[in-house]
């Protein structure tokens, strides 16, 4: 038995060995990880790699799907400023600030009631908010679009800011709510003590312990007016005073150039590239928003 | 004001906005549904004869089938890779914090700019993926399922990264010493992942399904912009009878349908999944 032990290491017992050593190297592990990592950034980065590049490309250039090939140029920029874009981008920009305005005000008061005040219903309320946000933005077109025709309301701002109000409430609504239950009831009670009425404790005490709270709402509600298509598209894309962004990139092609994709994906990265500074420079509140009411601890 | 009162005042402005601008505009569009139009004239009462056309239409029941395709395809694979993405993420130390910045690169971009990546990327020409693939002259955008195809990568590629956030969260949530008991007990990478991660994420994973769900529902931009509305999504379809062709009728009677279906099948998610979201009736009372 003991000759057999030492003749040599049976071949079969080493290997698992060895794999779990290798497994376990850090060094291995740290390799792996960042392949991992690498294999996320790939997927998130390259398609706006090729837009970027594409947006720099000139008409021969655009012919050959080589996106490092050349001449490049930046006449598709000088297109896109000359039909008019920054002022897309400011109805964009305009348009959202309003809606984040309205919405976050409304759902702030009614967020606070539903977390804090003693109001009847209150579940009802806040599971009637949750089916609320899966309302089909699809079906108010047509009522809208009949509404707002009838009253010469269409292609203007308001056409697109009233219905954004009323489809971000819900969600506005919910995550404010998820936020102020977390603040201490302690504070309000000591203003409370200290002789404040209930609506100078929501002012005073209340809205500056939100703040974290609001911002991640209010951005939320900010990317969804920036990104909103259907609506815009449907109720005020006849006028190129008040098209938004979404719509004019969305119809870049059909203006009639002879290599759209040069205009449309410069178009593109004029209105990404600031969109991804704020989403890096806000992402903290951003991921909280998001994960807020999804999440519980 | 009393508590009470503040509580309803508090309450009012949301009521009223959303009554008003989302709840009236559809019973508006369900009384209207039941005539007949003149161009944007209503003419003869009906009755549900709009509903009959729509329930008996073939068209209406393809952009059922495809929206309901759509949701199921490409929830499923945004979760796989979200999944995926969320335990890279999770099991990584160095590095961290970028990448779940650049993840939320896809989510911030508008849809309409990922559309028209994604067209121009499957266009014949010059035919980016096709050459890059080495795939031939396949025109991607032409015809029914490799157009419907296209259209899942786009919205797999804007919102995998998106769960794969939300997941994370949950990831977060979760103490590393339950992983260290299982560890010791000898489990696997594999049970643990199915005995210790699935059940203690369950929370993560059904807020990030039910949300996806519901939003894969209401595709439109994709469908519109990279197909040019051939795709006919339930969206699709309602969009384009009172827009691009107007016939109201159809466009209210549409509405309808799908509000009732969408809100059908959100209120049966909801309903299934809900307290986890919304926790336990005694602890929001």
């Amino acid at each position: 038995m003991a000759a057999t032990a030492d003749t040599g290491p049976a071949p079969p017992q080493a290997a698992p060995q060895k794999a779990g050593g290798l497994r376990n190297d850090p060094r291995v592990q740290m390799g792996g990880q960042l392949l991992g990592l690498a294999v996320v950034f790939a997927w998130c980065i390259f398609p706006f790699l090729w837009m970027v590049l594409v947006s720099f490309q000139g008409t021969v250039a655009l012919r050959d799907a080589n996106i490092f090939g050349g001449p490049f140029t930046t006449g598709n920029y000088t297109r896109v400023f000359e039909e008019g874009f920054m002022w897309n981008l400011g109805n964009s920009i305009f348009v959202a600030l309003s809606t984040t305005v309205i919405s976050i005000l409304v759902a702030s008061l009614a967020a606070y009631a539903i977390a804090r005040l003693p109001i009847a219903y209150k579940f009802t309320i806040l599971a009637g908010t949750l089916v609320a946000t899966v309302f089909p933005p699809v079906s108010l077109v047509p009522p809208l679009f009949v509404a707002f025709n009838a009253l010469g309301q269409l292609n203007t701002y308001q056409a697109m800011i009233i219905p954004y109000v009323a489809l971000t409430l819900p969600l506005s609504i919910f995550i404010l709510t998820t936020f102020f239950a977390t603040i201490p009831k302690e504070m309000e009670e000591a203003a409370k003590v200290d002789g404040a009425t209930p609506f100078q404790t929501f002012v005073r005490v209340v809205v500056p312990l939100a703040a974290p709270g609001v911002f991640a709402a209010a951005i939320l509600v900010f990317v969804y007016a920036v990104n909103e298509y259907l609506i815009a598209f449907s109720l005020a894309s006849g006028d190129p005073n008040v098209m938004t962004v979404t719509v004019a990139i969305a119809t870049l092609d059909r203006v009639g150039f002879e290599e759209p994709i040069g205009t449309i994906t410069a178009a593109s990265t004029i209105v990404s590239i600031p969109l991804i500074i704020f989403a890096l420079a806000a992402q903290r509140w951003i991921v909280s928003g998001l994960t807020a009411g999804g999440v519980k601890g | 004001m009393s508590e009470r009162a503040l509580g309803r005042a508090f309450l009012t402005p949301a009521f009223v906005v959303m009554g008003l601008l989302a709840l009236f505009p559809i019973v508006y569009a369900a009384y209207e549904s039941l005539f007949d139009f003149d161009f944007f004239t209503r003419t003869d009462f009906v009755g549900l004869a709009n509903y009959v056309d729509q329930l008996t239409s073939p068209r209406f029941w393809s952009a059922v089938f495809v929206t309901i395709a759509f949701t199921v395809v490409s929830v499923t694979l945004e979760f796989i890779v979200g999944m995926i993405f969320a335990l890279i993420m999770n099991a990584a130390f160095k590095g961290r914090n970028v990448t779940r910045a650049v993840i939320l690169l896809p989510w911030v971009v508008p849809t309409v700019i990922a559309g028209q990546m994604w067209r121009y990327l499957f266009e014949q020409r010059p035919g980016y993926i096709n050459e890059w693939l080495g795939l031939g002259a396949i025109d991607w955008l032409g015809s029914g399922a490799s157009m419907f195809w296209a259209v899942v990568i786009a919205d797999w590629w804007k919102t995998a990264p998106f769960v794969g956030l939300l997941l994370l969260a949950g990831l977060q949530t979760i103490p590393n010493e339950v992983y260290e008991a299982a560890r010791v007990d000898g489990a696997t990478w594999t049970q643990r992942f199915r005995n210790v991660t699935l059940p203690l994420l369950t929370p993560s994973i059904v807020v990030a399904l039910l949300f996806r769900s519901v939003d894969a529902l209401r595709i439109f931009d994709l469908a519109d912009i990279m197909t040019n509305a051939r795709l006919e999504t339930l969206s699709v379809l309602a969009q384009r009878s009172i827009v691009r062709a107007p016939q109201p009728d159809i466009a209210n009677t549409l509405a309808v349908l799908t509000f009732v279906m969408i809100m059908g099948i959100g209120l049966i998610f909801i309903a299934m999944m809900g307290r986890d979201v919304v926790g336990e009736p005694e602890e929001g009372s």
